[in-house]
């Protein structure tokens, strides 16, 4: 499914209760039947390792390598010293493990480059096989199509949904370009921090999509210019 | 007269923050040059003006062999002499960095914030918070005293106390490094940036998982930059414990002082020089290694 709305609407913060890393001023987020909110700390890392979680940002360590930033995807699962030495002197399995990942997301030949040498786009991909490692059950990305030029981001959302399909992931993709929130199934528009509609995506209007990035105070006037067609 | 609940007009002051801070700051220069009575005349040499000139003009022949006579028959060559010194002055040094620089690490992460800020989305009980203030608090006026007394002020303590041992002239380096290094750590590790870690919190990464592989990752650039720098001071610092009788470039240097050899002082100035060009062009490849 994917969150539409316009900057501010609450479309990062709603994936960020979804993985635990905010908690809910209000109302409760269930994971499997727990309740976020109410978990004690080492259940709440325990179901952040199983929710891969793709940043804007790429939230990536710059200055290390690509092998290095896809095997951090395992430091929730791994205690201190076992992760420091997967960080370090990463086993072959590991290693096999992080190239296929890098084959399947298109940049095989990266392994063992330094991230910050990558475009914006490579960057994006070690991101998502970073979530990958983790062998998540759900995968949640934030605008992961804001730092590409819009061939890149139609690649890019082939091969997440198409990731997601194959390892039968709950998919969560917050957007604010609405052709590409048509390509996946399911729409749900944020406004304000409100939800405005949540439905199939072929069930949303094209008004409806477009109504939700209209400036506040232009939406107001509209709805006003309505009441006053309709009074008279 | 502004009457109270009023919002009182002020006038702004001409130059702005910034402009009284600098002018704050010349202002201070200004009132410390007056206080000390200081002035460009007093470099002008008064009756030794033939020492000053013949110490500055050795500096273009610095000594490749003793410069007196009666040297003993059997002494070293000069320049293994100062090759001696200079290694001594390495290996003091370096013993000195070995215990300030993981020392200094370990208390920089205690003193920082980020150290301490746990996971974002769960509060920490009170008495979690409290524990890590005092901690925090306590690491930091520990630094504060390890550094506020300089080396040489150590290494006479120390003298005073053990008597002219290597351990004596050791410690006297450390300890005020390890103070310097685990302040300037811990600045570094506040300033480094947090979209890493933030990124590592959400694969489940423990606080202290995310410090190690999120933060310390960032700042270990700038880190290993500056832990150079003291690298190249203990160096100096090393060189200048020779002053007070320990076998480092500082020992020969002053006994080639005093007996106006001054030939010999530049070839170990030179020395000093060489070391400091090492470690920098070291430095630098170390830093691109990590940087570019």
């Amino acid at each position: 499914m994917a969150f539409v709305g316009p900057s501010g609407a609450g479309k990062t913060t709603l994936l960020r209760l979804l993985n635990g890393t905010v908690t809910a001023s209000s109302g409760t987020v269930l994971v499997n039947g727990q309740d976020l909110g109410a978990l004690p700390v080492r259940a709440l890392r325990r179901v952040r390792s199983h929710v891969g979680f793709v940043h804007q940002d790429h939230s990536l360590v710059p200055n290390l390598r690509v092998s290095q930033n896809v095997v951090a995807g395992k430091l929730g699962e791994r205690g201190l010293f076992a992760a420091a030495r997967s960080m370090l002197f990463p086993k072959r399995a590991d290693i096999d493990r992080v190239y296929a990942l890098l084959e399947r997301v298109g940049i095989p030949d990266k392994l063992f480059e330094r991230t910050d040498t990558l475009s914006g786009g490579e960057q994006q991909r070690v991101a998502l096989a970073r979530a990958l490692f983790q062998d998540p059950s759900a995968l949640l990305a934030d605008e992961p199509f804001a730092s590409v030029d819009r061939a890149r981001a139609l690649d890019l959302v082939e091969l997440i949904t198409g990731v997601a399909a194959e390892r039968g992931l709950t998919l969560v993709v917050s957007l604010h370009d609405l052709d590409l929130a048509r390509m996946f199934p399911r729409i749900v528009g944020l406004r304000a921090g409100r939800t405005v509609f949540d439905a199939p995506s072929d069930n949303v209007a094209e008004t409806e999509l477009t109504a939700l990035f209209r400036l506040a105070d232009e939406l107001e006037s509209e709805l006003s210019s309505a009441d006053d067609s309709a009074r008279s | 007269m502004v009457g109270v609940g009023t919002s009182r007009q002020r006038r702004p002051f001409p130059l702005g923050r910034r402009g009284r801070t600098i002018l704050a700051i010349v202002a201070a220069g200004l009132v410390a040059w007056f206080a000390l009575g200081l002035s460009p005349a007093q470099l002008v040499p008064t009756g030794g003006a033939g020492i000053a000139r013949d110490f500055f003009a050795a500096a273009w022949r610095p000594a490749l062999d003793y410069e007196g006579a009666g040297v003993p028959d059997g002494a070293r060559p000069f320049l293994l002499k100062v090759l001696d010194a200079t290694v001594r002055t390495i290996v003091f040094a370096t013993a000195a960095m070995s215990l300030a620089l993981p020392i200094g690490l370990v208390l920089g992460f205690l003193a920082s914030s980020v150290g301490w800020s746990g996971d974002p989305a769960t509060r920490a009980s009170r008495l979690s918070r409290t524990l890590a203030r005092s901690v925090q608090g306590a690491t930091r006026t520990l630094i504060i005293g390890m550094r506020s007394v300089h080396e040489l002020l150590w290494a006479v303590l120390f003298l005073v106390a053990f008597g002219l041992n290597t351990a004596s002239a050791v410690l006297a380096i450390a300890i005020p490094y390890t103070g310097t290094l685990a302040k300037v750590f811990s600045e570094m590790l506040d300033e480094a940036p947090r979209d890493s870690a933030a990124g590592l919190r959400a694969t489940g990464a423990a606080p202290v998982q995310v410090f190690l592989h999120g933060i310390l990752p960032r700042a270990l650039p700038d880190m290993t930059a500056y832990a150079f720098y003291r690298y190249e001071c203990a160096i100096r610092s090393s060189a200048i414990l020779g002053f007070f009788g320990y076998p480092t470039l500082g020992y020969y240097l002053r006994a080639s002082f005093e007996n106006l050899h001054y030939r010999e002082v530049w070839t170990y100035l030179y020395a000093l020089l060489i070391l400091a060009l090492v470690l920098e062009s070291w430095s630098t490849r170390l830093r691109q290694r990590f940087v570019a």
